[in-house]
């Protein structure tokens, strides 16, 4: 064998995962389809201004139009930015009829480390009791108890600054300590606490330091993460697990590398490694491993089980059960209040805080109370200051105009819901029999629909939305109850579920394929229900666990 | 091949202009990328000067630069030619005609060449020879007109959001007019407003969201 381990993907998980497998005296090869991107050298516009970019941050939308249709639809994407996101003409993907579906992709070294929204919140066992108690979707193989010190773990590594509440459905952490309110947050929050005690706004619990750890230091409050940080200030693979996986001098990376498929051998039910295309050469390679971890993100890791079959394995490996590529997810998200807040016309803030406000989840806990749905939603916003852009939408020119803009504008308070996304089987990835992307591989197709569970959801959270913020002395000028496409939440996940059964899943408790021991996914796809927090830092629990029980299976002859 | 020079574009002549107007005011050159100009895209030197005029006017010059000042007029042309705020979006089938005529061959809105109509045909043929209280009043009455009740789209309004973006992302608009702050190092959640507090134009959130 070339390797002990192969880690498809350098992603959060990915990663992740190599860090923890070299750590633990694997040798191992970590693979990306992307370019390599070299943490403080490549961070191109990370300093540039407005006055030196071409479209002044803005960017080229005839450009955008043609080459980034889906990619400029994500709030992150833009001029300083598009560099760090993939080219949608040269990255297809199909869609069902009626699917309407944003993918939104990060193809390079760190792939979506590098321009995630850093949000990292703990799951409860609402969550994980989630299924079992309405019956949608498998039980969940773990509770919080099993995942508990692997947050731990990896909030102490990824440093995750934040407030302890004492919430049972939104757990503390190991947190950094963390980023202030402003004025009307603050007092949303003491309004929200007076009016409904079982309602908590907190501040956002991101992976921006506030304190410098090692080499990385402090958040600087730019808030221009997803340009990329010479600070190291947030969890990125080039600011955190790669040094680390590096270090060890058990690291090997190779990038520009598509992985098609993996190779099995029916006789051991072992895969043996993987066959990957140099994309610089165009040379079609395979490299060798005791074990493979699949991070290429839930989407591409399905697409590489779906990729992978064989005659042993005529639906895709590890796919016994036939429910590989079903009950993919994604959060119902939308716009749910936008608050004029009259009152703090004397107050500013300087200075830009790299994260917004959550209010946990409050519905359906111990008491059923959703209204025509059985699960939580949350809140994501903050409040904000207009600026110039305001000029844009009001009449006025001239000397009363540009006085005006000159000076902080009225503050608004802005709350977003976050669903959770009832698992479907309708729901589901395949690959097209016909359809090839630019490297010849057959192209993904996506079959998505949010559900009445979802629509329920956000029409309670709409009235619940502006209910507080009239409550706390703003004026609702918008809000919405309908979800935005499928993938706007950015937290795509399923499709290769963890479950207790072989015959209704695809990876046990261990995110390990039932069929296949010493194939692991970490992550998004092994997810079984959505919860309603971003789950970036549930996969990298996961993705420790994983990484403790594959190495412990090694060293024991196990697999 | 010898590549054609858009007919009335000279780079030449714009960068003179450009130098020599950046001396006059005394403000740094926000040069806009000749080369980011498709041919068929590439405005007239009447269309240059009335859109830098257009643009002093919406933002004046004060104890800081105005919009014309900055190079705000060549910023508006370059984004409604690469489809910024939706510009380059077709117009609807039911278009009035004085729209209509100045569509591009992609069916949208040449909204350079309308404005040129426009303010022409409110000043009897010759904005640019008004007086500048008429272009002002002229350009403020049209103003009135794209944001009066009811109307939701409008082309001054496409223009008049990219004459902002150009001055408020230019150097001087951007850390002279507001203030910049590339890398703020704290974050301070609740200071006074005082008469001297001017707006953050490096407040991401709120340039995004505000």
């Amino acid at each position: 064998m070339d390797f002990d381990a192969i880690v498809v993907g350098s992603g959060i998980t990915g990663g992740l995962a190599a860090k923890e497998l070299t750590e633990a005296g694997l040798k191992v090869l970590m693979i990306e389809r992307g370019r390599e991107i070299r943490h403080q050298q490549d961070y191109a516009t990370e300093m540039k201004t407005p006055w030196e970019m071409p479209f002044r941050g803005a960017g080229d939308q005839e450009l955008y139009a043609r080459e980034h249709a889906v990619q400029m639809l994500n709030r992150h994407f833009n001029e300083y930015t598009q560099g760090h996101f993939v080219n949608d003409a040269q990255n297809p993907y199909g869609k069902a009829e009626g699917t309407d579906f944003n993918w939104f992709r990060s193809y390079q070294l760190g792939g979506r480390s590098l321009t995630w929204g850093r949000q990292s919140y703990r799951w409860s066992d609402y969550d994980f009791e989630a299924n079992k108690r309405d019956g949608h979707g498998t039980d969940w193989p773990i509770r919080y108890a099993d995942l508990a010190p692997w947050y731990d773990k990896v909030e102490e590594f990824i440093g995750v600054s934040g407030a302890k509440e004492g919430l049972k459905q939104l757990p503390d952490g190991r947190f950094q300590p963390p980023m202030a309110l402003n004025p009307v947050e603050q007092h949303v929050r003491e309004v929200m606490k007076a009016n409904w005690p079982d309602r908590c706004l907190t501040i956002g619990r991101t992976a921006n330091l506030t304190q410098a750890k090692g080499e990385r230091g402090a958040c600087q409050n730019r808030s221009i993460c997803a340009r990329g940080c010479s600070y190291g200030a947030y969890f990125s693979t080039q600011s955190s697990t790669l040094p680390a996986a590096m270090a060890t001098g058990r690291l090997t990376v190779i990038t520009d590398a598509v992985v098609e498929k993996l190779d099995y051998d029916p006789a051991t039910r072992r895969v043996t490694g993987v066959r990957y295309l140099d994309r610089k050469t165009r040379e079609r390679k395979t490299a060798t491993a005791r074990i493979v971890f699949l991070n290429a993100g839930a989407f591409n890791s399905v697409h590489v089980l779906l990729n992978s079959a064989s005659e042993a394995m005529p639906n895709g490996l590890a796919n016994s059960s036939g429910v590989l590529g079903t009950h993919i997810m994604d959060h119902a998200n939308t716009l749910s209040a936008i608050a004029l807040m009259p009152g703090f016309e004397g107050r500013t803030s300087t200075g830009n805080r790299p994260t917004g406000v959550v209010v946990a989840r409050y519905r359906n806990m111990d008491a059923m109370d959703g209204e025509g749905h059985t699960r939580g939603y949350s809140f994501q916003g903050g409040a904000l200051q207009s600026t110039w852009t305001a000029g844009k939408r009001d009449p006025g020119i001239g000397l009363g105009l540009k006085e005006k803009l000159q000076k902080p504008g009225m503050w608004r308070m802005v709350l977003v819901a976050f669903a959770d996304c009832v698992p479907r089987a309708s729901n589901r990835l395949t690959l097209d029999s016909k359809a090839v992307d630019a490297d010849g591989i057959p192209q993904l197709n996506i079959a998505f629909a949010f559900g009445k569970e979802e629509r329920a959801a956000l029409a309670q959270a709409k009235a619940d939305a502006g209910e507080m913020l009239t409550k706390a002395g703003g004026k609702v000028i918008m809000g919405f109850d309908q979800p935005g496409a499928g993938g706007t939440a950015i937290h795509e996940m399923g499709g290769a579920r963890m479950g207790h059964d072989p015959a209704t899943s695809v990876l046990n408790k261990w995110s390990q394929a039932h069929d296949v021991p010493n194939l692991f996914v970490t992550d998004g796809a092994q997810m079984s229900s959505s919860a309603c927090q971003n789950p970036s830092l549930t996969y990298m629990a996961l993705t420790a666990r994983a990484c403790d029980t594959a190495a412990s299976m090694l060293r024991e002859g196990k697999i | 091949m010898e590549q054609e020079q858009p007919k009335g574009w000279s780079r030449r002549r714009f960068l003179g202009g450009a130098a020599i107007l950046a001396a006059l005011v005394g403000v740094p050159l926000a040069a806009i990328r000749l080369d980011l100009f498709a041919a068929e895209d590439a405005p007239s030197e009447r269309q240059r000067d009335l859109m830098r005029t257009v643009s002093q006017i919406v933002i004046p010059a004060t104890n800081t630069p105005g919009a014309g000042d900055v190079g705000a007029g060549d910023f508006v042309l370059l984004g409604l030619a690469h489809g910024l705020e939706k510009a380059r979006t077709p117009l609807p089938t039911d278009a009035p005609q004085d729209l209509v005529r100045h569509a591009r061959t992609d069916g949208s809105l040449d909204q350079a060449a309308w404005l040129e109509a426009e303010l022409d045909r409110r000043t009897d043929g010759d904005f640019l020879k008004a007086a500048p209280e008429r272009q002002a009043m002229v350009l403020t009455k049209l103003d009135g007109e794209a944001y009066a009740e009811g109307v939701r789209e409008h082309p001054w309004r496409t223009i008049k959001a990219l004459i902002l973006t150009g001055y408020y992302t230019s150097e001087p608009g951007g850390s002279q007019e507001l203030q910049f702050n590339l890398v703020p190092g704290t974050y301070a959640p609740d200071v006074a407003v005082t008469p001297q507090t001017r707006a953050y134009s490096s407040d991401w959130t709120a340039v995004d969201f505000g």
